[in-house]
């Protein structure tokens, strides 16, 4: 745990005259990259035990998280009142012109004195100083304060996001439809998949997200039918995740639920878990055919920054 | 006296938890993390119980159970969720992925020890 007796003061990030953060008298934000990832890890954890769908974090997940997202910890925060105390995190990606807001939390003990929408005001601030003209965030369905805080600063719904798993060993709600080849494809064959991906994923699942969590393999399938698609996804030693298909043919369910049938198929002993799926995704429902569950939703909320 | 194995990365949580169980008479076994958990049921005579947290980092609870149901000789094992998340979820979740039962959080301390052992006794009984 981070606490001012434990811990040297860093410095903080530098006033702005005339912003929108002067009305915080007394709270301090300093760049994230002045802590460790174990000490980030234990903050950010600290601030969801009581969260609605805890998902706490170690060290080394964090820091593959900071790395997959494009998280910058230079310019995101922690939180110190004016006894020097930490209350809170949040942290800020950047691609383009584009920002995304991430773990933020306020430790429970802290909560209560607007630490949350002093930490938003100053990820917004990076984000506008750093060229973003838009910031995207995702909030749990049911986080009410969170969700109101959002909307106060701006932020609207755009769309609803799931998180889908499927254990390992389920079988499938409908039959199989018949497969005539299956092909494993080669980094040329995944890169020239991804390349031709409609626009639409929600960050995590971005081809920039794919490509920084590593490990993608991917399958090309063709039914008994002609139509063909292809499924990419990343194998960690445990689990099957990022997964992201298309199909040749407009009619998308059968031809995706062939290629998830595949892929589990072929990988019949791992847990699977997809994040941020958009609840319209026209290849939700056969990711259903193949027996996986919805866990919880999120609100993906976004602002123009002026 | 039975066996149980704690998989619980909150330290208020895991040392309240192993207390009870410790108080009712049974010997606890507590990981920190799903590496460490996996390895304290696998490296070892079968335990009579695991008591699984769903919301692990790194490794989370449902992967956990998902591998520890793969493994033989751990098939008629007990392995009970043990969550802070909303009831509904925690349910389908848990039974989707062999869990014998759910402990949701806050533990309420009366009653912690005899919910674990309904399900021990549970598991004995069956052939």
């Amino acid at each position: 745990m981070i606490t001012a007796h434990s811990h040297r003061l860093p410095a903080p990030f530098e006033q702005v005259p005339g912003s929108d953060l002067e009305q915080f008298a007394g709270q301090t934000a300093v760049p994230a990259s002045r802590y460790g990832f174990d000490e980030l890890a234990d903050l950010y954890n600290q601030t969801r035990v009581d969260y609605i769908v805890p998902m706490p974090m170690n060290a080394r997940r964090l820091q593959e998280y900071v790395h997959t997202y494009d998280i910058i910890l230079d310019l995101s925060v922690v939180a110190l009142n004016a006894e020097g105390e930490v209350t809170g995190l949040g942290m800020l990606g950047l691609r383009d012109d584009r920002a995304w807001i991430s773990r933020l939390g306020v430790l429970p003990e802290k909560r209560g004195r607007r630490t949350g929408l002093f930490i938003m005001e100053h990820l917004l601030h990076q984000a506008r100083l750093n060229g973003a003209r838009s910031a995207l965030l995702e909030v749990v369905k049911g986080n009410v304060p969170a969700h109101t805080l959002f909307r106060k600063l701006g932020f609207r719904e755009t769309r609803e996001l799931l998180i889908i798993r499927r254990p390992p060993g389920t079988a499938p709600l409908i039959p199989p439809p018949e497969v005539c080849r299956v092909v494993e494809m080669d980094e040329a064959g995944i890169a020239a998949c991804l390349a031709i991906r409609p626009p639409g994923p929600s960050w995590l699942e971005e081809t920039r997200s794919l490509y920084r969590a590593g490990s993608l393999k991917g399958l090309w399938v063709t039914l008994t039918s002609g139509d063909s698609g292809w499924i990419v996804y990343q194998q960690t030693p445990f689990q099957l995740t990022h997964i992201v298909c298309g199909t040749s043919s407009p009619v998308r369910e059968p031809v995706a639920t062939a290629l998830l049938c595949q892929l589990h198929r072929l990988n019949p002993h791992q847990d699977a878990k997809v994040e941020n799926m958009p609840a319209d995704s026209p290849y939700l429902p056969a990711f259903v055919n193949v027996g996986y569950l919805e866990t919880f939703r999120r609100i993906e909320m976004s602002v123009q920054l002026g | 006296m039975s066996a149980i194995v704690l998989i619980e990365d909150t330290p208020q949580s895991a040392r309240l938890a192993a207390r009870l169980l410790r108080l009712a008479g049974h010997e606890v076994i507590v990981a920190q993390d799903g590496e460490m958990g996996l390895a304290a049921v696998m490296d070892g005579p079968p335990p009579d119980l695991v008591l699984v947290d769903l919301g692990l980092p790194d490794l989370d609870g449902q992967t956990v159970v998902a591998l520890l149901r793969q493994q033989r000789g751990l098939d008629t094992v007990p392995i009970i969720a043990f969550t802070a998340w909303p009831q509904d979820t925690a349910h389908k979740m848990a039974l989707a992925y062999g869990c014998d039962g759910v402990i949701t959080k806050p533990i309420d301390t009366r009653t912690f020890a005899s919910q674990v052992e309904v399900h021990i006794k549970r598991q004995r009984v069956q052939p």
